[in-house]
């Protein structure tokens, strides 16, 4: 494809979305954007994808992979915050540091990590705060991602909690920055820290080295990076080398300024109200995302169609999906998948249907937790001036022909 | 020699990055609009990211466009002049703008 037609088609629906909404009142929040093209080039360790930027690099995964459970390591999304990634990284010399209010300061290696602590194994969702976020009307600030800025992946590693538990952690001990090896140009640009409260810390959290057995793609965090199941991944940090204990919290440019929503009972504001106290995006919502049909879809009359997807939460596990493909007036119970990878993972499920009529039909899916919550309608999903926590019930449209 | 190689790439085996040699990262020529302001916008912008990452904000207002300026050069710390600030915001709205002030 010419270069300068591919990143036309790449750009041109974020435009064309944003035209016409106006900026000072919210619209109505429709769907992500789901025909962006692959890009032509390949980045290391990964099959082509859907490429928004080299420096720092961000990849969204087709849909298509949420046909399955487990997310190809090769086609699993990409998101850094700094570009200076390091070009090489010796696995023998490098360490992660635990340091600050502790008793005892760490330094350990990955061999360190692979030997004097217990191995823990967890399948765990991957999802990008801004996911879907192109779906928010009037265009939010922040990359326009589809529906692909997440994966779910056999994660294997050590847990935190024992880490910390190792180092000792003094009484007054309240909060944990965790920052990478990745860099801004300028030194004066703070690095990309985070952090949380200690009592916010659950078992579940994972220092991981291997993703879906195999060491983690460079892109992804190698040689070792953060996994905090049934949380938005803006603290997941990759190419993890610093855990800082403290006793106090610190001001950190990137737990002020980014990754937040309005702090009210709607999460939600309007463009030209926006509400001035918030509060950090964690934990997911339910969600699901349909992996086939694509928008666009040929099929025949009579063809009997699998629809096959995933759907996802916090960690209570998806206690249904439903199929609807007369516009949300009766719903068909979709299957689970019996694989049961754990809670925090990607259920796959599947809905059959034969579709009877020509012309254009919709299919909508839609998911329920074990917890009692339900995907809203996209349109019911209130703006919020970052574009988080989008979870609308997924709708594609295909073509029925004779 | 090739057989303590051998041996020596085996123990190395259980944790290896798949890329053997030093990793690097496409570069992405992402395509400018040719207008008023794109020397000004290329050079200030390109120091620190690509502007596929400005490519892919959607059309935005010139409020916003202002606002990210700033947060760069403020939160940021991108050492960008008062006098370039000018010349990306209105480059930015002209080119990657929705037509609206606020």
């Amino acid at each position: 494809m010419e270069r300068r037609d591919f990143f036309k088609k790449a750009m041109v629906t974020a435009g064309s979305v944003a035209l016409g909404s106006s900026t000072l009142e919210a619209s109505e929040t429709t769907h992500p954007v789901d025909d962006r093209a692959i890009s032509p080039i390949a980045f290391p360790e990964k099959r082509p994808m859907i490429m928004y930027s080299d420096r720092p690099p961000l990849l969204e995964s087709p849909r298509e992979v949420f046909t399955s459970a487990l997310t190809p390591n090769d086609l699993f999304f990409v998101r850094w915050h700094m570009p200076m990634i390091p070009k090489y990284i010796s696995t023998n010399g490098f360490r992660v540091k635990v340091d600050g209010h502790v008793d005892k300061t760490l330094s350990l290696s990955i061999e360190d990590l692979k030997t004097k602590f217990k191995q823990v194994e967890l399948t765990s969702v991957l999802q990008c705060g801004g996911n879907s976020r192109s779906a928010f009307h009037p265009t939010t600030s922040g990359i326009q991602w589809g529906a692909g800025a997440m994966g779910c992946a056999k994660w294997k590693g050590v847990r935190l909690k024992d880490i910390l538990e190792h180092a000792g952690l003094k009484s007054d001990a309240t909060w944990l920055g965790f920052n990478g090896k990745d860099k801004a140009v300028y030194s004066e640009t703070a690095n990309f820290i985070r952090e949380m409260k200690l009592e916010d810390l659950n078992d579940n959290a994972l220092l991981a080295y291997e993703m879906n057995g195999e060491d983690l793609p460079y892109l992804n965090g190698f040689p070792l990076r953060l996994i905090i199941p049934g949380t938005y991944s803006d603290s997941w940090i990759k190419m993890i080398s610093n855990i800082t204990v403290s006793k106090e919290k610190n001001k950190l440019l990137f737990m002020e300024k980014a990754y937040r929503i309005p702090d009210n009972e709607c999460e939600c504001e309007t463009p030209d109200k926006l509400v001035e106290k918030t509060k950090p995006i964690e934990k997911i919502n339910v969600n699901s995302i349909i992996g086939y049909p694509q928008k666009g879809s040929k099929v025949r009359v009579n063809s009997h169609i699998v629809v096959r997807g995933v759907a996802f939460d916090a960690g209570s596990g998806i206690k249904s999906v439903q199929m609807s493909v007369d516009n949300g007036e009766t719903w068909k119970e979709a299957i689970l998948d019996k694989e049961d990878a754990g809670d925090f993972a990607f259920r796959a499920f599947r809905c059959t249907f034969n579709p009877s009529k020509v012309g254009k039909l919709t299919i909508m899916c839609k998911a329920s937790s074990n917890a009692g919550e339900v995907q809203p309608l996209a349109k019911e999903i209130k703006w919020n001036h970052g574009g988080y926590r989008y979870n609308g019930v997924d709708e594609v449209t295909i073509e029925v022909i004779g | 020699m090739k057989k303590l190689l051998m041996i020596g790439l085996l123990s190395l085996a259980p944790l290896m990055a798949q890329i053997e040699g030093d990793f690097t990262i496409p570069y992405i020529d992402f395509p400018v609009k040719k207008a008023k302001g794109a020397a000004t916008y290329q050079a200030n912008c390109m120091m620190c990211h690509s502007l596929g990452y400005i490519d892919n904000q959607g059309l935005q207002s010139k409020a916003f466009w202002k606002g990210k300026v700033e947060k760069m050069m403020i939160h940021f710390k991108a050492p960008i002049t008062d006098q370039d600030a000018k010349t990306v915001i209105d480059y930015l709205y002209a080119n990657y703008g929705n037509g609206k002030p606020k």
